[in-house]
């Protein structure tokens, strides 16, 4: 049979990659892994780099993401001290330490890191509604940075899972935990909506009526002010027509030479200023000049007759 | 048929179980949803196989049969046997027409109901997106996969050659199952390439494209299945077996279509353009040689690594960062091929955004115009404390001393948060999803600082310092969790008030405006009343002084006048008088209507009608009030 070098050469480079893929493994820098020969655990390998094995069945390679890990519980309700229900949802970072013990616990699952964090949110769950039921509202809620205690919960929930992970030997740590959500029921979050409404409806009155109060004020004292100054003005005015009448005063003097003159010029000026507007007089024949006519017959004053 | 046939249908047979069952179990343990589809054409080569098997063992009977009855009949030249019907003397060959009639016919209907129902199973499984789980151990499978291939391959080629040769209908159903389930398994050895690359949809696509084509299978099973029930049947005619499908066949031997594309060339030509010296050049020789060049460019190709402008790329050789090449920066840069030397490049210096405080709705954040009032996102409410409530609570006089519990309030809004990666080892190595933790770390920053801060503060005055104070603290969190991120900027643009109070929000701006509009309105009554008050005063004291100065004036005057008369009034008392008399009543009465009694008779009496000289005006502004009824 003719041998082809071609083939030859190609069937046994596709050999040597399959067997080299078969019996060697990477573990990468972000990796850890376990080895298991028939199934149990025999190696475990923290180092990254190339690595040997026996090919499947009698060796298998499990490889584990051995970086901080994290990820966010469910939103669980819980009762402060004072019985103010909240709900709260942390993060929590965790990463595997022990490879071989985190295997057999969880790597029965098709995505082990998953049901590891699935198995955490279960013990946070409890854990949060403990730690939240030690704490009055106001640790969690203040008007100042110092007034919270919100580093002090979450201490005290890290610590509480801490214990539990390594008294179960989960292969695991949790390195950190923060709090993520903190939120009110849907029916007390509608009653805080109600408030701030109220709470708007009352600045809105406030302004507004501030603002018709203040209008009234300064209408007011704009009228005050102008009555104070038309009543200053007056009182001015009288003032310098008193000066004028005390300046005027001062020509009487002239009048003292001829007293009975100057009292008849002031009839006459009088009497001028009195007949000024429309008026009606009736006079008899005696008053000059009218007295002129007397002794006249009438029917001089009427010639066609 | 002879038995090494039949031997060679049983190792297909039994090839294909362990194969089938191997590949099945990899598929499953290893995750690989494209080897869990290649293991159903597995088992369905495998029916196809054994069915193949059993009809090569009936007509392998019915030759022993024949065989048998020829050398009776050489020695009993006519006996009573002979005269029998076929069926009684035949038993063997009505055993494998009855096989025919009946058993083929049903198992392809139960092929087809395979491939179908198959088909319509895997798509539904395989479009649920629980479905998809991470690819364990990608490199052990595409070994196994890579094996299983050259077992098949090499069986499969043997089988296809011998039975071309010895021109055996019934060995080239298996044998193109063999071949097409080798390609199968090197489609999935490429896929659990790809995925080890780090590319795992490939293994989706790889899954869906086997679907379809099993889809087709089925196709052409049906319509097979429906010609079979019109074919006009030919006594002695050796008939394709049904369950053997054509396109299975054109798949696993793909060389058929370039003998067919040669026999067109050669028809279209004139010539036999498949006996050319090029054709046995090109296709002959050069082909295979053109196929491994471009499996060595492949190679190559991954020799080298291009880091773009704003990228970098972390360098890992067997999965351990290669010591001082660890980063790579922008340009050219070699490396081993894959996957000896693995280069993984990010965008460091692109500005990155993680959103906090929302939920994105599709289609809702390509609004133009974002409004209080008009929910854009599934906002979350973030608690926040109030220091100055609208109207100061009562508080009881036991908790004067304990902490007391301000009042709570909501706001919501999108958080942009931009960033930059400033250490991409850090990034990439410390934290198994930086991105994510980045986002609860910034979250749980804001939620905090917003629980301590006063909302009407955060939405007006403080908003720019609260953004450069949250910027710090998610800085320093950041690093406490060797993130090697900068954080840049914290955007606080489109925090408001819940959509449900928002406009009561309004109302209170609205309301400030009112207000502010009633004080404007009373200042400028203001300054009219005040202007006009102003206006009278000075007039009323410009009015004093002209009366004054009048006054002075004619008293002067008349002072003066006086003095002058006294000279004339002294020369001619009487005569002075009188006439400054009559003067005086000339000018004083020529306005006025002058009645002069010019008689004698004083008993008589005269009766003057002034009534119409009554001024009207003075009488039009009375108001009289009318009359009240008289009850």
């Amino acid at each position: 049979m003719k041998r082809n070098p071609f083939s030859l050469f190609i069937g046994l480079l596709i050999l040597v990659i399959f067997g080299f893929l078969l019996f060697s493994f990477q573990v990468r820098q972000s990796e850890v892994a376990v080895v298991t020969t028939f199934g149990r655990p025999t190696r475990p390998i923290t180092e990254p780099g190339l690595h040997g094995k026996w090919p499947p069945p009698i060796q298998r390679v499990y490889k584990f993401d051995q970086r901080m890990q994290n990820f966010e519980d469910r939103v669980t309700e819980g009762q402060t001290r004072e019985r103010f229900n909240v709900l709260t949802s942390v993060y929590v970072g965790w990463r595997i330490t022990d490879p071989a013990a985190f295997l057999p616990k969880f790597a029965g699952s098709a995505n082990p890191i998953a049901e590891a964090e699935r198995k955490l949110d279960e013990r946070l769950g409890n854990i949060k509604s403990a730690v939240v039921g030690k704490h009055s509202l106001s640790d969690f809620i203040s008007v100042s940075d110092s007034g919270t205690n919100l580093a002090g919960i979450e201490g005290e929930i890290l610590r509480a899972i801490q214990s539990e992970v390594s008294s179960n030997n989960w292969g695991l740590e949790v390195a950190f935990l923060g709090l993520k959500r903190l939120q009110l029921p849907e029916s007390v979050s509608k009653a805080v909506l109600d408030r701030m409404q109220a709470e708007r409806k009352v600045l809105a009155d406030k302004s507004q009526y501030e603002g018709e109060k203040e209008a009234s004020i300064i209408r007011s004292d704009a009228e005050r002010r102008a009555a104070d100054m038309v009543s200053q003005a007056e009182s001015e005015a009288i003032e310098i027509r008193a000066k004028g009448e005390a300046q005027a005063a001062e020509s009487l003097a002239a009048f003292k030479k001829n007293p009975e003159l100057a009292n008849f010029i002031f009839s006459l000026n009088a009497l001028e200023n009195s007949l000024k507007d429309r008026s009606i007089l009736i006079f008899d024949q005696h008053t000059p000049p009218f007295d002129i006519l007397r002794g006249v017959s009438t029917n001089l004053l009427n010639p066609s007759r | 048929m002879e038995r090494s046939t039949q031997k060679n249908g049983l190792v297909n047979f039994l090839t294909l179980l362990v194969v089938g069952v191997a590949g099945f179990a990899v598929a499953r343990s290893s995750g690989s949803l494209g080897g869990q589809v290649a293991a159903l054409f597995l088992g369905m080569g495998l029916l196809v196989a054994l069915v193949s098997w059993f009809q090569m063992r009936l007509e392998e009977n019915e030759r022993v049969e024949r065989l048998e009855l020829e050398e009776l009949a050489k020695c009993h030249s006519a006996t009573a046997m002979f005269d029998a019907k076929d069926s009684e003397v035949f038993p063997a060959q009505r055993a494998r027409e009855q096989f025919e009639r009946f058993f083929v016919p049903g198992f392809s209907a139960l092929l087809f109901l395979i491939q179908a129902g198959g088909a319509w199973f895997l798509w539904h499984w395989l479009s649920n997106p629980a479905t998809a789980v991470a690819i364990r151990n990608p490199s052990t499978a595409l070994a196994l996969f890579g094996a299983f291939t050259l077992v098949l391959f090499l069986l499969g080629r043997f089988s296809a050659t011998y039975a071309r040769l010895r021109n055996d209908r019934l060995l080239r159903p298996g044998a193109s199952h063999l071949l097409l389930d080798a390609f199968l398994c090197l489609a999935v050895s490429i896929d659990l390439g790809i995925v080890w690359s780090g590319s795992p949809k490939a293994d989706a696509y790889v899954a869906f494209g086997l679907c379809a084509l099993l889809v087709l299978i089925a196709v052409e099973t049906l319509v097979a299945l429906v010609l079979e029930i019109y074919r006009p049947r030919v006594k002695g005619k050796v008939e394709r077996p049904l369950y053997d499908s054509r396109l299975v066949g054109l798949l696993s031997q793909p060389e058929g279509l370039i003998t067919t594309a040669a026999q067109a060339l050669d028809y279209q030509f004139g010539f036999k353009v498949s006996e050319t010296w090029f054709y046995h050049l090109f296709f002959e020789r050069a082909l295979k040689w053109l196929l491994l060049l471009q499996a060595a460019a492949v190679v190559l190709s991954t020799c080298f690594v291009f880091v773009d402008a704003g990228e970098q790329a972390l360098l890992e050789r067997w999965g351990r960062p290669v010591p001082d090449r660890t980063l790579l920066n922008p340009g050219v840069h070699a490396k081993w091929p894959w996957p000896i030397d693995k280069a993984y490049i990010s965008r460091t210096e692109q500005i990155q955004t993680i959103e906090v405080g929302f939920t994105p709705q599709e289609g809702k954040e390509e609004e133009t115009v974002v409004l209080w009032t008009k929910a854009h996102t599934k906002e979350d409410n973030l608690l926040v404390a109030n220091r100055e409530p609208a109207v100061e609570e009562t508080a009881a006089p036991n908790t004067a001393a304990a902490k007391r519990t301000p009042p709570v309030s909501f706001v919501t809004g999108s958080i942009p948060i931009e960033f930059q990666i400033t250490n991409l080892v850090a990034w990439a190595y410390n934290n198994g999803d930086a991105m994510a933790l980045l986002k609860h770390v910034a979250t749980r920053e804001v939620v905090l600082y917003c629980l301590s801060a006063d909302m009407n503060e955060l939405m007006s005055s403080g908003r720019l310092e609260a953004s450069r104070a949250l910027a710090e603290r998610i800085q320093v969190a950041a690093d406490a969790r060797g993130l090697g991120a900068r954080i840049l900027a914290v955007g606080l643009q489109d925090l408001h008030p819940p959509v449900k109070v928002a406009e009561d929000y309004e109302k209170v701006i609205a309301a400030t405006q009112t207000r502010q509009a009633k004080i404007l309105n009373a200042m400028a009554e203001q300054i009219r009343t005040n202007a006009l008050a102003s206006g009278q005063a000075a007039t009323v004291v410009n009015r004093a002084q002209s009366d004054r100065i009048a006054r002075e004036a004619g008293a002067r005057a008349q002072a003066a006048l006086f003095t002058n008369q006294i000279p004339a009034f002294q020369a001619a008392p009487a005569v002075y008088a009188q006439r400054a008399y009559l003067q005086t009543f000339a000018r004083a009465t020529a306005n006025a209507r002058k009645y002069v009694m010019l008689t004698t008779n004083t008993h008589d009496v005269l009766i003057f009608d002034l009534e119409e000289k009554i001024r009207r005006d003075l009488l039009g502004d009375l108001d009289v009030p009318a009359p009240k009824p008289t009850k």
